[in-house]
């Protein structure tokens, strides 16, 4: 009986252990498969990420950086930076900079795309090649272009908007008022995000079901009411998800104001990018930077949280 | 909800991607054979020869090392240089202009030379401004390369047809020689100007404070003080205003490398401007300037608003300094030796320069030699404050001329916001 008893046991203990071993490897496994990406993952992304948060707590100029070892400093970095007029100034621009960049981008590059639909085959193909022109264009090639063209003393803007007789443009420096500059630097990047949303909502197009699009307009639905009740709604989630990437670059945004604007460093003209730019590489302060960055990251998250929380939700219905 | 997570994560990880994008850079890392010198686009532009010859008589000694001369631009090479400092791959030799060098000295990044001050030609006679400049602590942490003053470049021919028959010898007669230039060229020529001068460039605009008797900031030994806010510095800086909106339609917000001066000034948009001697010849430079003006160009020296002297002009200089990372040291001291013989610095001073050595005076002489030295005799230089390239690279005095000019706030108004900045900037403790 008792040996009778122990080889049940045995048994049982063993399918357990059998049993067990397959749930386990079921459920390591897709972890396992998970791992290298995550370790990479880990390498580019989190340690960059823990080293600057980290960073942001220490004194770090540039005797640290010889030294490759900085001072510890508690939050006095962000004390600084969130007493400094020029922060809250240079945010507040940097809002509203990115949100009529994120607008116009949007907007156009839907435009574009509602076009596209339209247009003959021929055409669509001269406006796509146009498009995928413009978005393989160097960044940096494309100021240097933009720099010519609004160049105060030859450039060919103030050159044609004189001929045509919109006013006297020789000599006029269009980078003399913030206003003026911040706009020249929102047509190139609006210039160079179009494409992508263009080719994205025009992809998008595709899946609004076209007989429904019929049926609205046998019902007597007008474009705009067709636009706004069948395409936007089917759209959503790509409208969605490019006007938060569009916000996170935008608020971001630094090659194209940078070398713009690179010689008319005013503080007038700070986006968030240059500010923390200026602080950290140009004072040597990268502890100061770090906690900026670190704030950056904060408002961006908090900027687009409305959008993401949209996302959320869809992908909770899906 | 894990895919809540997991979209969050997403767009968090993509936007810390993007931010710290921003603010990170990169340099190739130079093997060991391999010498990396990194030089000022001025070498490029006004004695390529002279660097040439130098990697020549370098490679004639060590023919199994390479040379690589690298260029840099003012504006960005002490970030490019921090980020070499960080990752540890710097240059073996580096340009440093006489006003960035306390900083780093004092920061440990540069290798002590101070034992072989003797491997250096001329090094017993070099001049006391630059030689300073390369030490700190009694120690030597630099060679020094030249030095640069500052003249008035003009075109003869456009004076004589303006009715000037010779070159201004006091500020107001400047303006007026201006006015009349303004007068015969430029209702023709929208973009022209009689004195082309960059508006935010504050080499130019720190001669007219000086020239007043105002300082950009005093120091009592301990405390460092602005002092552009001060009643003569506000009369230098009216005056720069004042020459600057009458005679100059150069941009009231982009410096004065960009473009250069020689650009507006070969394509006759300028009938003069004030610069480092060695555009004198960058102006006749058949790639970026024009070679025909060689019979019509001509050089003085700025004069003052007190008539017969002349104004104080920049004591510009480099140093060649090799950051303490280096690997080649021994090496990159026999290169700096070769470009910095006495067969170099002539060329150097050819190009429009005063040499590094007092023994070698000698050879300015010439145009636009005679007035370089003219000037030379009455210089500036900036404080000299640990904290100093802060300022610079700052833009403090960018950023208040461009406010002045642009008459964004008054003189006064601008002034004493930037005397403010520099008083905290230069006495902070890092």
């Amino acid at each position: 009986m008792g040996t009778n008893i122990d080889a049940a046991g045995a048994a049982y203990a063993l399918r357990r252990r059998r049993l067990s071993r397959r749930t386990l490897l079921r459920f390591a496994s897709p972890y396992a498969l998970l791992a290298p990406s995550l370790l990479v993952i880990g390498a580019i992304l989190a340690y960059p990420l823990y080293f600057l948060v980290r960073l942001s707590f220490q004194q770090y100029g540039l005797f640290q950086l010889i030294a490759h070892k900085g001072e510890w400093i508690g939050l006095h970095n962000y004390g600084v930076v969130l007493h400094d007029g020029v922060f809250w100034h240079t945010l507040l621009r940097t809002v509203v900079f990115t949100a009529v960049n994120v607008g116009l981008t949007m907007v156009l590059g839907t435009l574009v795309a509602l076009l596209l639909v339209q247009v003959s085959s021929f055409v669509r193909i001269l406006i796509t090649s146009a498009l995928v022109l413009a978005w393989a264009m160097p960044v940096v090639v494309a100021v240097q272009l933009w720099y010519w063209m609004t160049n105060f003393q030859n450039g060919v803007v103030n050159y044609v908007l004189t001929k045509a007789g919109v006013g006297d443009f020789i000599g006029h420096d269009w980078y003399v008022s913030p206003t003026s500059a911040l706009g020249i630097t929102t047509s190139l990047i609006v210039w160079g995000a179009i494409p992508f949303v263009t080719i994205t909502v025009y992809a998008g197009l595709a899946q609004v079901p076209r007989e429904l699009l019929e049926a609205a307009a046998v019902d007597g639905a007008g474009a705009v009411r067709r636009f706004r009740d069948i395409t936007v709604p089917v759209l959503k989630p790509i409208f969605l998800i490019l006007t938060s990437l569009s916000i996170i670059w935008d608020f971001g945004v630094f090659t194209q104001p940078f070398l713009l604007l690179q010689s008319r460093p005013n503080t007038d003209y700070y986006l968030m990018s240059i500010y923390l730019f200026e602080k950290s590489i140009g004072l040597h302060e990268y502890g100061l930077g770090s906690a900026i960055a670190i704030l950056m990251l904060g408002i961006v998250l908090v900027l687009s949280s409305f959008y993401v929380r949209q996302m959320v939700r869809m992908g909770d219905v899906a | 909800m894990k895919r809540r997570i997991s979209v969050a994560l997403c767009l968090a990880v993509v936007s810390a991607a993007a931010i710290a994008a921003g603010t990170m850079g990169a340099t190739s890392k130079a093997t060991a054979t391999t010498l990396t010198v990194w030089l000022q686009v001025d070498a490029q532009s006004g004695w390529p020869t002279v660097v040439q010859q130098a990697n020549d008589a370098f490679t004639k000694q060590h023919p199994d090392v390479t040379v690589d001369v690298q260029y840099q631009q003012w504006n960005t090479h002490l970030q490019k240089f921090d980020a070499t400092l960080a990752g540890g791959n710097t240059p073996d030799v580096i340009e440093m202009g006489n006003t960035e060098m306390t900083k780093y000295m004092a920061a440990g990044a540069f290798a002590d030379i101070t034992a072989d001050k003797g491997k250096f030609p001329n090094s017993s006679s070099w001049l006391k401004g630059l030689e300073q400049s390369s030490t700190y602590g009694g120690k030597l942490y630099g060679v020094p390369y030249y030095a640069g003053s500052r003249v008035v470049i003009y075109r003869t021919d456009y004076f004589k047809k303006a009715g000037i028959s010779a070159p201004p010898t006091s500020l107001s007669q400047l303006t007026a020689d201006g006015k009349k230039l303004m007068a015969a060229y430029g209702a023709k020529d929208k973009t022209f100007s009689a004195f082309y001068v960059a508006g935010p460039d504050w080499y130019s605009a720190m001669s007219f404070v000086y020239d007043y008797g105002g300082q950009i900031a005093t120091s009592n030994g301990t405390q460092w003080t602005g002092a552009l806010d001060q009643p003569n510095a506000i009369k230098g800086l009216t005056a720069y205003k004042d020459t600057f909106l009458a005679l100059s339609r150069a941009s009231k917000t982009q410096d004065e490398a960009h473009p250069f001066p020689t650009t507006p000034f070969a394509q006759g948009h300028a009938a003069s401007f004030l610069g480092p001697g060695w555009q004198y010849g960058y102006a006749l430079d058949p790639k970026a300037g024009n070679p025909k003006l060689k019979p019509v160009i001509a050089a003085f020296a700025m004069p003052s608003h007190v008539a017969g002297k002349t104004m104080p002009a920049f004591l510009g200089g480099s140093d060649l300094a090799i950051p303490a990372g280096s690997q080649n040291k021994s090496l990159a001291e026999d290169w700096i030796a070769a470009f910095t013989s006495t067969a170099g610095e002539s060329g150097i001073v050819k190009a429009g320069n005063i040499p590094n050595s007092t023994s070698l005076l000698s050879l300015v002489k010439g145009s636009p030699g005679t007035q370089l030295a003219r000037a030379a005799q009455r210089t500036w230089f900036v404080p000299t404050a640990k904290n100093w390239a802060n300022v610079e690279n700052g833009n403090v005095l960018r950023n208040m001329l461009t406010q002045i000019l642009t008459g964004k706030k008054s003189v006064q108004a601008a002034a004493t916001d930037a005397s403010k900045q520099i008083t905290s900037m230069l006495n902070a403790s890092t």
